[in-house]
C-alpha cells in the first residue's frame, strides 16, 4: 500500500465527476491510498496570468498544509499540479518572492519550508506502481484498440516530470494494458482550453487540429491524462467542431483511468463512462466484461 | 566628467521608469534582456497566427520602450500558456511567464485591450474568494461582465455538461479555507500598500 497527500482540485468537484470515479476505483486495485488534502483551497491557477504573487500564495498554502502530512502531493489535474509546482520552485528558488509569500501566509498561521514533493498522477502510475504491476492486473486486454495519447500542456510543460517534447508514459500505459498507442505529431499540443470561453474561435481550432490530426494517424479514440480540463474540453466541443469546420468527428476522450478501468474488468457505470460525452459503447463494446 | 554625466541627457538605463526595467522588476520578466532575438518563442507559439505582433516582436518592443504599443494590443492576451516557448527558449527566458508579466502590467494600469481574456482573468481571479472555483457562477460574472449573447455559443456545451451531471449548480461551501484565502489576499494587498506600488 502506498499513500499520497490527494489534491483534487476544483474540477474534479464539477466536469471531472467521472475522471474522479474511474481514479478511485484505479487507485483501489492498485493499492493506492489517496488521502485528501484537509479543507485544500484553488491552486491559484485561474487568472495567474494577471497576478502572479497572488497565485503563487494562494498554491502555497495547499503546499504548507501538505508538508504537514510529509507525504508527497499528487494532483491529477494538470494545471493544478503545474501551478502547485510552480509555487514550489518560485518560492524555494526566487529570492525576492519566497520571503513575501511566507509573510502573507503567516496571516494564516501556516509556513511553507520548501519540502513537498509536487507529483502528477501519471508519474506515479508509471515510475511508483510500475507498468509491470499495471499489466498484471489487466483481466480483459484491449487487443486492437488503437489510441492516440494525448498529453496536453502541463503534464510535459514546463516543468515535466514527462519529456516535454515527445512524451511517452501514456503510450507505455496503453501499451501495458494491450492497446495500441498510434505515433501522431500533436501529441503533446495545446487545446487551447484555457481561453474557451473568451475567445472560442480559437479554442475551437485548435481542438479541431487535434481531433483531425489523431484521426488522420488512425485513432479510434484518443486518451488523455487525468486532467479534467483537458478531457472535458474535447469530449464536450466536438459537436460545436463539427458544426463550424463542417466535420465529422465522433472521437470518444477516455481518461487513462477509465481505461485502465476497463482493462481491469470494471464495469462503465464503475469507470464514469456513463458521463462522457461523446459515444464510446462502439469502440470499446469488444472489452466489456458481462457480468452475470 | 563622470560616466553618469555622459550617458546622463541621452538614457539612464537603470531608471525604473523604462518600460524594459518596470517589465524586468515583474515576476516572470526578470530575463527581458537576455533574449537574442532568435524567434523560437514565435516560431514554437501554438496562437502565433492570432497574435498582431508575436512574442519576439513583443520583447524587441518593449526593449524599445513602446510601451503604448505594447499594452494596448490584444497580442499577449492570445497566450494559452502552453509553454512552448519556455521549453524550447535557448536563453531560458521563460517567454510565457514574460508575456504574463506584460498582461499584469497592463491589467494593472488599468489598460483595457480589445479582448475579452483580460475579463475573463479578472472574474477568474476574483472568484478565488470563494476558496474554491464554482466553474458555472465565475463563468455568468464574465458573461455578464462583456457581451451576455456571447454566452449563446457556450450554451451546447453547458447543456452537455449538465445533463450529464457534470456541471455543479450549488456554490461550494464556505470552508475555514476561504476565509484563509481571504486573509492571504488581504495580507497581500496591504503589504503592497506598505512597499508603494508595484507587486
Amino acid at each position: 500500500m502506498r499513500y499520497y497527500a490527494y489534491y483534487p482540485g476544483c474540477a474534479m468537484e464539477s466536469e471531472g465527476v467521472p475522471i474522479e470515479r474511474s481514479l478511485m476505483a484505479v487507485a483501489k486495485i492498485l493499492d493506492i491510498q489517496l488521502k485528501e488534502l484537509e479543507d485544500w483551497t484553488c491552486c491559484g491557477c485561474p487568472g495567474a496570468p494577471i497576478h502572479e504573487l497572488y497565485s503563487v500564495s494562494i498554491a502555497a498554502r495547499n503546499l504548507a498544509l501538505a508538508e504537514k502530512t510529509g507525504l508527497d502531493l499528487v494532483a491529477p489535474c494538470s494545471c493544478c499540479y503545474r501551478n502547485l509546482m510552480n509555487a514550489h520552485v518560485t518560492i524555494t528558488e526566487d529570492p525576492r518572492i519566497g520571503p513575501k509569500v511566507n509573510d502573507a501566509l503567516s496571516a494564516v498561521g501556516l509556513h511553507y519550508g520548501g519540502g513537498v514533493r509536487v507529483r502528477h498522477l501519471i508519474d506515479v502510475f508509471v515510475n511508483d506502481i510500475g507498468l509491470e504491476t499495471i499489466a498484471a492486473k489487466v483481466k480483459v486486454p484491449l487487443k486492437g484498440l488503437k489510441l492516440a495519447c494525448w498529453y496536453g500542456c502541463h503534464e510535459t510543460r514546463p516543468y515535466g516530470p514527462d519529456n516535454p517534447e515527445f512524451p511517452v508514459w501514456l503510450d507505455q500505459i496503453v501499451e501495458a494494458l494491450g492497446a495500441e498507442a498510434v505515433n501522431y505529431p500533436l501529441k503533446a499540443q495545446c487545446c487551447g482550453g484555457a481561453q474557451l470561453i473568451s475567445q472560442p474561435d480559437m479554442a475551437l481550432k485548435l481542438v479541431w487540429k487535434l481531433l483531425d490530426n489523431a484521426a488522420d494517424n488512425g485513432a479510434m479514440a484518443m486518451a488523455t491524462t487525468l486532467c479534467p480540463l483537458c478531457h472535458s474540453n474535447v469530449d464536450s466541443t466536438q459537436m460545436r467542431v463539427n458544426r463550424r469546420f463542417k466535420s465529422n468527428f465522433s472521437m470518444p476522450v477516455l481518461a487513462s483511468t477509465q481505461l485502465m478501468g476497463i482493462a481491469f474488468g470494471l464495469t462503465p457505470k464503475e469507470v464514469g463512462l456513463d458521463k462522457n460525452i461523446v459515444p464510446w459503447e462502439k469502440v470499446l463494446s469488444p472489452y466489456l466484461k458481462v457480468r452475470a | 566628467m563622470s560616466k553618469k554625466d555622459v550617458l546622463g541627457p541621452y538614457i539612464r538605463v537603470n531608471d525604473p521608469n523604462l518600460f524594459v526595467n518596470q517589465v524586468a522588476a515583474e515576476p516572470g520578466g526578470e530575463k527581458v534582456r537576455e533574449c537574442i532575438q532568435c524567434g523560437v518563442c514565435s516560431g514554437s507559439c501554438t496562437t502565433s497566427e492570432w497574435w498582431q505582433y508575436q512574442p519576439r516582436r513583443v520583447i524587441a518592443m518593449i526593449r524599445a520602450g513602446m510601451k503604448e504599443e505594447v499594452l494596448t494590443s490584444a497580442s499577449t492576451f492570445y497566450c494559452v500558456s502552453c509553454y512552448k516557448c519556455t521549453v524550447r527558449c535557448p536563453r531560458g527566458i521563460k517567454p510565457a511567464s514574460l508575456i504574463h508579466a506584460v498582461e499584469a502590467i497592463a491589467e494593472r494600469e488599468g489598460y483595457r485591450p480589445r479582448t475579452r481574456t483580460m475579463p475573463l482573468y479578472r472574474s477568474l481571479r476574483d472568484s478565488i474568494k470563494r476558496g474554491r472555483i464554482w466553474e458555472l457562477g465565475t463563468f455568468i460574472r464574465y458573461y455578464l461582465s462583456v457581451n451576455p449573447l456571447t454566452a449563446l455559443g457556450a450554451l451546447p456545451t453547458a447543456w452537455a455538461l449538465f445533463t450529464r451531471g457534470r456541471l455543479k449548480l450549488t456554490p461550494p461551501k464556505r470552508t475555514k479555507g476561504a476565509d484563509d484565502v481571504v486573509k492571504i489576499i488581504r495580507k497581500l494587498q496591504s503589504m503592497r500598500t506598505e512597499t508603494g506600488g508595484a507587486k
